[in-house]
């Protein structure tokens, strides 16, 4: 009960930065974006039919008006069909958002897996050559560019010129086979590439674990090392692992996968969002953009929920 | 109140000079900036018209290899590739430098009036817009202030001036609300000093290192995000970047040649790891923890 | 309390700790030596930053590292030497053997685990209790330091004590397994003063009950006082007096302990910090001049001390021992 007064709270907090969300995506993309007008008009137009598009499109209506239909558009989720191919938003949405977690989630699992791994032995030899190493590494991951990293692979394993094991481009989930084959490049770029950044991040977060009071109480007590990791440091570093892996949530079901789907040709939301901007197909930018905005409220109040589990300190009020 | 608004000042030089020292000791830091210092040149080199200003010219037989006349051969239609890399090297640094201005002083300000005003609504809206734009996905909205700007060749910049001040913001707050309570700006207070006044001369001096430290961090995510929006189209139009470079290179390197792409990987490489080496030198030296 | 011609339960020879700065080498301690007999208590007294904790952890062989490392020096616990002991062995005697209490109570304890799950696991590991045997072993050991209704304080998680109840907690788990010498580093210092005097009660009844020897660090020579029969005072890294409670009280032989005695705050004053203090700073530990390290702030230094370090040499037909080329008669 407690709980779920708790959700209904934060959801309602969540509002004013989704209002905020559609009012910047309204300005931006419906508001100042591009006019339809000539689009849905024949040749040589005279006054009058432009006028009358003008008015079906709701261009003559003020401000405000034309907000306010955005809105009860967004909260009755209906974002009517793609310009393009008429096809209904929501269906769309509904078709690409399995891909792209498809392609994401084995990066992602791995980025961060790895991650906490190799900061976990760089924390531990802090200081010696083997942290040096590793930390070397991340910043080589850090400093390379995401689309140098695809490219880079794409030639080492698909091309010609490299081991030539794996398709070039585009995306094939029928058997389990053919999924690993197609999501090995992808997933590679982004392993090496986030690798960089977790690394740093978590190593940053265990050595400050690592040089807490209670730590060394710890260790006073002859707890051995395993034990010492996990129920002193790993779980006491829980707050800003859960941070980072639910706010990244958002970005890996909409946005974060738009470089890998438009250059390998992956039909998952990203590319979907891409071709969007290119064609200009507002009903589809609105909708991604709102969704995400609302992934963003469901990411903070799981990442709440979450604090509430691993730290006791942490109270729902 | 003004001899203690003086010691913080010593306190801060202080922290200026030893960081400094410190800096002037770390080899790898001061390596980072040597190189720094070079992509530099070359960057002001273009800008003067030293040299690259053959570019955009066709002057070779297309993808010719490295020689002594094209250092690093030609692209697809017989450019020279040393040139246009030298090129992108300025339009990097003008992406850098003008976002990482933009997003740092943005940043400090608005940063600096939402910890100032912490706990009133100005502090609150503050605190929504960042909010705000943090949902918004990064790439859609540089796509939609191309759109709203109509094209133009600096919606890039805009979009991400308007995304990157956000963890400035967000630091210089906290710092703020730390600052805030310290005595001398009580005093200040007290008497009636100018709000602005107080923010200006004496908050936002105090908070320098973490806008330096910041303003290398954006310059990084600058340069690193002009490369894909650039390649997505989104980016750099009129001239010519590591970006585009990589872009045009796509082809060509299913077709076996590597020049175009492998010049504007390793040189965007370079300067990419030399800058997050300087950033980390500089975090250390400004470090109030390491230095004693 | 049998001090005497036995061997010692703790013998710590020539102990020298040092840290790598990005400054340099710093020497934290230098040569320390002192005797602790089964049962007795030594105090162990100095201004913050003298070396204190760092000695402490030393015999527990906790010294962080990096930074930190023990260069040379014994720590004889009954004969075996912990300062070349392996990790392993030493996991196995700390907390059964020897056990620390810290400075810090707000801090000391695990936040994410109950108070019960900390004290039976550290039973569980070394008296091979059952879980079941444990928590009523634990429930046992609250009730002996003082916690009321400890069967409900032991679900109690740490930020839900106040700093003298989880110091008591602490205290608790250290005692948990009856340990032959306790290492208490300044057990009272971040109390509230009522509840120090409690906490310092409770810990020497309980030492007494339990017979163990006691390592007390204190910066307070009034806590040595009520507690020691033996005190070691240290400056910089180094022992400058060693002797018992009553001659150190009644003719302090180093200059540098007169100076900590007459800091004393009396019992009819307001407890400040601003007493007559000792004057001139504690030289920086990196940069120790060459001779003793208390010759700027002596009055009696002369051209000798500045030229080299006294050693810490027994006084004719005392028990004291000083190092200083003028001790007071
Ligand atoms: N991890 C460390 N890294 C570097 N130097 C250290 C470290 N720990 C302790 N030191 C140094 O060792 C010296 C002795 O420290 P120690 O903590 O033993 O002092 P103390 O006598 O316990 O002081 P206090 O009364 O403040 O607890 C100090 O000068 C300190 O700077
Ligand atoms: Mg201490």
């Amino acid at each position: 009960m407690e709980v779920l007064q708790y959700i209904v709270r934060k959801l309602i907090a969540g509002i004013p930065l989704v209002l905020g969300v559609t009012l910047i995506s309204f300005v931006l993309i419906v508001y100042f974006g591009p006019d339809k007008t000539y689009e849905l008009l024949g040749k040589n137009p005279t006054a009058e039919e432009i006028a009358e598009i003008r008015s079906q499109l709701g261009y003559d209506q003020p401000f405000t008006t034309r907000y306010l239909d955005y809105l009860r558009e967004v909260i009755r989720l209906e974002f009517g069909n793609s310009e393009s191919t008429d096809e209904k938003v929501s269906s769309i949405l509904a078709r690409t958002i399995p891909t792209s977690l498809a392609l994401a989630i084995p990066g992602f699992i791995l980025g961060n897996l790895l991650g906490v791994m190799l900061a976990l032995v760089a924390a531990y030899f802090r200081g010696y050559w083997i942290d040096k190493f590793i930390m070397g590494f991340a910043a080589v991951g850090m400093s390379i560019s995401f689309l140098i990293a695809i490219i880079g692979f794409q030639i080492l394993l698909s091309s010609s010129d490299g081991l030539d094991l794996l398709p070039v481009r585009g995306w094939d989930t029928s058997t389990p086979l053919q999924y690993i084959r197609y999501v090995t490049v992808p997933t590679l770029a982004t392993v090496f590439v986030a690798l960089g950044y977790n690394t740093r991040f978590y190593r940053a977060v265990i050595v400050e674990e690592m040089t807490r009071d209670h730590v060394r109480t710890a260790r006073a007590f002859g707890v051995p090392p395993a034990q010492l990791f996990y129920r002193n440091i790993l779980k006491n570093s829980m707050i800003p692992i859960v941070t980072r892996i639910m706010f990244s949530i958002p970005v890996i079901v909409i946005s974060g996968s738009l470089l890998l789907e438009s250059y390998f040709g992956i039909p998952g939301v990203g590319k979907v969002t891409y071709d969007a901007i290119v064609t200009g197909d507002q009903p589809i930018l609105k909708a991604v953009v709102v969704l995400t905005a609302v992934l963003f409220v469901v990411a903070q109040l799981l990442a709440d929920i979450c604090y509430r589990i691993v730290d006791p300190r942490v109270s729902l009020k | 109140m003004s001899a203690r608004a003086d010691t913080v000042g010593a306190h801060g030089d202080s922290l200026w000079s030893k960081a400094f020292r410190k800096f002037r000791h770390d080899r790898v830091g001061m390596w980072s900036l040597a190189v720094v210092l070079a992509y530099a040149i070359v960057a002001l080199g273009v800008v003067l018209g030293v040299w690259a200003t053959d570019w955009a010219e066709v002057s070779g037989p297309k993808w010719s290899p490295a020689s002594v006349e094209y250092w690093f051969g030609t692209n697809i239609i017989g450019q020279d590739i040393f040139a246009r890399s030298l090129y992108s090297t300025r339009t990097a640094f003008e992406v850098g430098l003008l976002v990482a201005l933009g997003a740092t002083a943005l940043g400090a300000l608005l940063g600096a009036i939402a910890g100032f005003f912490s706990g009133t609504w100005i502090d609150e809206l503050i605190i929504w817009v960042m909010g705000v734009l943090d949902s918004v996905p990064f790439i859609l909205l540089v796509a939609a202030i191309a759109y709203t700007l109509q094209g133009s060749p600096w919606a890039m910049h805009i979009a991400m001036i308007s995304t990157f001040w956000i963890g400035t913001a967000r630091l210089i707050r906290g710092e703020v609300i730390k600052l805030k309570s310290l005595e001398y700006v009580e005093a200040a207070q007290a008497i009636g000093v100018n709000r602005l006044m107080i923010i200006f001369r004496h908050i936002l001096p105090n908070t320098f290192h973490i806008l330096l430290v910041q303003a290398t961090l954006s310059f990084v995510a600058a340069i690193k995000s002009e490369v894909i929006l650039s390649f997505l189209g989104l980016g750099v139009k009129d001239g010519m970047s590591w970006g585009l470079m990589i872009s045009e290179s796509t082809f060509e390197v299913l077709a076996g040649f590597f020049n175009n792409f492998l010049a504007a990987s390793v040189l965007m490489f370079g300067l990419v790891m030399a800058f997050n080496m300087f950033s980390d030198a500089l975090q250390d030296a400004l470090d109030p923890r390491t230095v004693k | 309390m049998a001090a005497g011609t036995n061997k010692p339960l703790l013998s710590v020879r020539d102990l020298v700790v040092e840290f790598e700065t990005d400054q340099g080498v710093l020497r934290a301690v230098d040569g320390v030596s002192f005797d602790i007999h089964a049962g007795e208590t030594l105090g162990l007294v100095g201004e913050s930053g003298c070396g204190k904790t760092v000695t402490g952890l030393s015999i527990l062989g906790l010294v962080p590292s990096p930074p930190g490392r023990i260069v040379s020096g014994r720590i004889l616990l009954e004969g075996s030497d912990l300062a070349g002991m392996d990790e392993v062995g030493l996991r196995k005697i700390r907390g059964s053997k020897v056990s620390m209490i810290f400075q810090e109570p707000m801090t000391a304890l695990n936040p994410v685990f109950r108070i019960g799950n900390q004290m039976r696991d550290v039973l569980q590991r070394h008296q091979g209790l059952t879980r079941l045997q444990a928590h009523s072993a634990a429930i046992e050991i609250l009730a002996k330091v003082g916690i009321p209704e400890p069967a409900v304080r032991v679900e109690d998680y740490p930020h839900q004590l106040s700093g003298g109840m989880r110091q008591r907690v602490m205290i608790a788990m250290a005692l948990s397994c009856g340990p032959k010498l306790l290492v208490a580093d300044e057990p009272t210092t971040a109390l509230d003063v009522t509840t120090q005097a409690q906490v310092l009660e409770q810990i020497v009844r309980l030492q007494q009950e339990f017979g163990m020897a006691m390592l007390l660090v204190t910066h307070d020579l009034g806590v040595v006082a009520e507690t020691c029969r033996h005190a070691v005072v240290m400056y910089c890294g180094r022992i400058v007096e060693s002797s018992s409670i009553d001659e150190l009280f009644a003719r302090p032989r180093h200059p540098y302990t007169t100076g900590l005695l007459a800091s004393i705050p009396r019992a009819t004053e307001e407890r400040g910090d601003e007493l007559p203090v000792i004057p001139g700073m504690v030289p920086d530990l990196l940069h120790l001049p060459r001779g003793c390290a208390f010759a700027d702030r002596c009055p009696k230094a002369h051209e000798r001390c500045r030229q080299s370090v006294p050693h810490l040499d027994l006084l004719q037909s005392t028990r004291t021992s000083v190092a200083c080329y003028e001790p007071n008669a």
